[in-house]
């Protein structure tokens, strides 16, 4: 019975997408490669991959650097196909995504990116440029099938790290003591402007005001005096005084590692790199949030020319029919929490014992350009 | 009859006349031939962005000559002996004149030098001020051993152990270098970053410090030539050391099943193709290792300044060739010159970005076309100046692989490692080098031996009598 429940998701999902083009004014053409596609075709990877021999090479846009070990498993496993990655930043990669279709290049066959700030569901998901594959015997062992409308494989999250080395645990308990002058540079975090993750943790604090304005409560005894600001921008116009910003949160590891950052806000993969000797711990207790959960989708890029090697790709990528293929492991690691019921997490501690919210997407796209010139005079501020 | 001839021959040469270049049109515009080091990177010189751009602010015809010999030195001597009419030279990339060449030119009067200088230099390319040299150690390795980033020489070491015997490529065959390196160049040779963990060394100014110690005659550094021998000995340093050139050593690191474990290089995209992501995910920096007594010290980069074209004394366009060097120098044309073309390669930042070396952004990026295949520049080669403004404030363009990113990032890891300033430091004294450089890959080779007391003596001594 659940197989058949599973294959009707996955038969609906394709036919939605099938939907998708009318939508979106799509041309008689495109409608033309979503049929030839067959998203809803039943095929094995044996099937996938005699045809895949025939195309060319099949070109990944991602940002997670973790892909690359994908394909070098992909092209193990399957002699003969090639794949090329280009790692891109989560905004640059979707502005990349919309000009190829734009102009009519099909440069980009599989996009693995970052879903959470509502933009590459905005601008990528809900025009159809990408489209999502859920084989139906992979999606019958996906956590959350009905609401994986964009081909989320990973939960991870954008969360507070503290350095381990020269504190022993946590030294704070709320959120709000982050604001302490104390800490005057002392705190690193990626450009929210430049990082969808990032983005989606600030604003997503937007739609969690009452949580926000209790911690402060609960910390200082009185109700925040914001002025006119909301009191998300209160939190963030305080806290950003210590702040310093930076490009990715590799810089933030960095700053964490060589003891340059107290705490940083980053993704929580970056928990893998403890194994590599960095000093970083995360705070999975925080009133009210240490961060905000995130997923990472792999979708394919419509009009791509190489369809059986973008199908197979994200299968094994998917970690294949009964989990236990090699191209999900670079993705499961610390920090890390499996989309797949037969795949245990990365993490040790799950998801739901640490203090985060999920973004409401729908606030962020609402409220973007508000956000979007919120951050700008941030940003100025402290140039 | 005559007159019917005379005005029909009229008329005939005054069409004619019509048809003769030069007369009633636009004055063609004088040739200048520049030689230029062949790059595949540039795509096709006759529509490139960069010269299309020098001509039209110059009114001059660009005639370019590519060089394909690759030594500079050996180009140079070739051309002044032949009757070549090329009237500039562009440098860059690794077709640079060896130290002094161009001062011998000079002196045989073959380079003319307006002002009685070399002014058109090379400043913006290369990221000016950073570390001599960067360590970078594979990452996949060390998470398959499951081995934390050394921080200590003795932990390198254990590192490199493992990298030998632990089979980490996974091919069963004990093909790994666990230490690779070339003596081409100072910054691609292991042994110099592996000293600072026990002295200050600085090969760039004979290793010499403000005060004029000679830092390799002393004990310090001589225990960190025993440690290189050690690593030599046991095979953890590429045994092939000597010999490698710099050619070969990219070669090993960039090969698809990897084999090298770690490397030096001042950057990691001299060493790592471009459009190479997989092979530059490979690898990350390690800061400069804490030797047996906690010294950690960065190598000095070279901070040599960078010549970027000379004019041939025997040109009879000087005057020319000084108005397209002197357009090359400008703002303008050094901003092309480094990023490409304004507006849809960079465009200028309103400040809101965050730059590579995370401070208020000056420039963008669009399109990253360094190290590329493009046809915006010349990929680095001819003269610029980029005010430091831009160099320091330019935005990452996203890409996790971008070589200038990722050395920034080194860079700024390396910052609280320097222990003495660039400033104040003797010349280099080229006798003293070549003598230092040679015992020390003999005495990491074990072809000197560097435990007996009487060599190291006779070594220390030598050097003495050189340096005074």
């Amino acid at each position: 019975m659940k197989r058949m429940i599973t294959k009707f998701i996955s038969v609906s999902l394709a036919a939605a997408m099938m939907l998708v083009p009318a939508a979106c004014g799509r041309t008689t053409e495109e409608d033309v490669w979503l049929e030839k596609a067959g998203l809803d075709k039943e095929e094995t990877a044996e099937e996938l991959y005699e045809k895949a021999l025939q195309e060319n090479v099949l070109v990944v846009y991602t940002v997670s650097t973790r892909a690359t070990q994908t394909k070098e498993a992909f092209e193990a496993v399957y002699p003969g196909l090639c794949v090329e990655i280009k790692d891109l930043r989560s905004p640059d990669l979707v502005d990349a995504l919309e000009e190829n279709y734009r102009s009519g290049h099909s440069d980009c066959d599989v996009v693995i990116c970052n879903d959470n700030s509502g933009e590459f569901k905005e601008r990528i998901a809900d025009t159809g440029i990408a489209v999502p594959y859920l084989p139906s015997d992979i999606a019958a062992k996906m956590k959350d099938p009905e609401s994986n409308t964009m081909g989320s494989f990973t939960y991870e999250a954008e969360m507070l790290f503290y350095n381990s080395e020269k504190y022993a645990e946590c030294p704070i308990e709320n959120i709000w003591e982050l604001t302490d002058e104390k800490y005057k540079d002392r705190i690193y975090m990626p450009n929210p402007l430049h990082s969808f993750s990032t983005y989606a943790f600030c604003g997503g604090l937007l739609g969690e005001e009452d949580k926000l304005a209790e911690a402060y409560r609960d910390l200082y005894g009185c109700a925040p005096e914001t002025g006119d600001a909301s009191v998300s921008a209160f939190f963030w116009k305080s806290v950003s005084e210590n702040i310093i910003f930076t490009n990715s949160s590799d810089e933030v590891l960095e700053a964490l590692g060589s003891g340059s950052a107290d705490f940083g806000f980053m993704v929580s993969s970056k928990l893998r790199f403890i194994n590599l000797g960095y000093d970083i711990a995360p705070v999975y207790r925080l009133k009210p949030f240490s961060g905000c959960r995130t997923s990472y989708s792999a979708m394919i890029v419509r009009n791509s020319e190489n369809i059986n090697s973008a199908k197979l790709f994200i299968r094994f990528l998917y970690g294949e029919s009964d989990g236990s293929g090699e191209g999900y492991k670079p993705f499961s690691t610390g920090g890390t929490w499996s989309a797949r019921t037969d795949i245990p997490d990365g993490n040790d501690v799950p998801l739901d014992d640490i203090d985060l919210f999920v973004p409401d997407q729908d606030v962020l796209i609402k409220n973007r350009e508000y956000l979007e010139n919120f951050w700008t005079g941030v940003l100025e501020s402290k140039a | 009859m005559n007159r019917k001839i005379c005005k029909l021959l009229t008329i005939v040469l005054v069409i004619s006349l019509m048809y003769v270049p030069g007369c009633g049109m636009k004055p063609q515009p004088d040739i200048l031939h520049v030689a230029i080091p062949f790059s595949e990177k540039i795509q096709d010189i006759d529509t490139n962005y960069y010269i299309n751009y020098l001509e039209e602010k110059t009114g001059l015809d660009i005639v370019v000559s590519f060089v394909k010999i690759e030594s500079c030195d050996e180009y140079l001597e070739v051309l002044l002996d032949s009757r070549s009419e090329i009237d500039i030279v562009l440098f860059g990339g690794s077709f640079v004149p060896s130290d002094g060449v161009l001062e011998e030119y000079v002196a045989r009067g073959d380079i003319y030098l307006p002002d009685g200088e070399f002014k058109y230099v090379s400043e913006g390319w290369d990221t000016p001020a950073g570390a001599g040299t960067v360590l970078w150690i594979s990452k996949e390795w060390l998470v398959k051993l499951g081995m934390p980033i050394p921080e200590t020489t003795e932990e390198f070491e254990a590192v490199l152990e493992a990298f030998k015997t632990g089979d980490p490529n996974g091919n069963g065959i004990h093909d790994e270098i666990p230490l690779a390196g070339s003596l081409d160049e100072y910054d691609l040779d292991p042994v110099e970053f592996l000293l600072g963990s026990f002295a200050v060394n600085d090969p760039y100014h004979s290793r010499m410090t403000v005060d004029g110690k000679c830092m390799a005659t002393c004990n310090a550094y001589r225990e960190g030539i025993e440690y290189c021998n050690e690593l030599f000995d046991k095979g953890l340093i590429y045994d092939g050391l000597s010999e490698c050139s710099y050619a070969q050593l990219c070669e090993m690191v960039n090969r698809p099943v990897p084999v090298v474990g770690a490397f030096t290089s001042s950057s990691i995209g001299k060493v790592i193709y471009g459009g190479n992501p997989e092979v530059m995910a490979r690898y990350v920096h390690v800061p400069p290792l804490k030797g047996p007594d906690g010294t950690a010290a960065a190598m000095l980069p070279e901070n040599k300044t960078k010549i970027g074209a000379v004019i041939l004394s025997r040109s009879e366009k000087k005057e020319e060739a000084q108005l397209l060097l002197d357009t090359m120098m400008t703002e303008e044309a050094s901003l092309i010159a480094r990023f490409g073309e304004p507006g849809v390669d960079w465009d200028y930042s309103d400040g809101k970005d965050i730059s590579i070396y995370m401070i208020p952004s000056t420039i963008i990026t669009r399109n990253y076309i360094r190290d590329v295949v493009q046809n915006k520049n010349l990929n680095g080669v001819g003269p610029m100046a980029v005010p430091e403004k831009y160099i320091f404030g330019v935005t990452w363009n996203g890409v996790n692989s971008d070589s200038e990113y990722v050395d920034a990032r080194a860079q700024m890891a390396y910052l609280d490692f320097f222990v003495q300033a660039g400033d104040g430091l003797p010349e280099r004294n080229e006798e003293l080098s070549e003598y230092l450089d040679g015992y020390m890959i003999m005495f990491v080779t074990g072809e000197k031996d560097i435990t007996d007391d009487g060599v190291w003596k006779k070594y220390v001594s030598d050097a003495e009598r050189i340096i005074k």
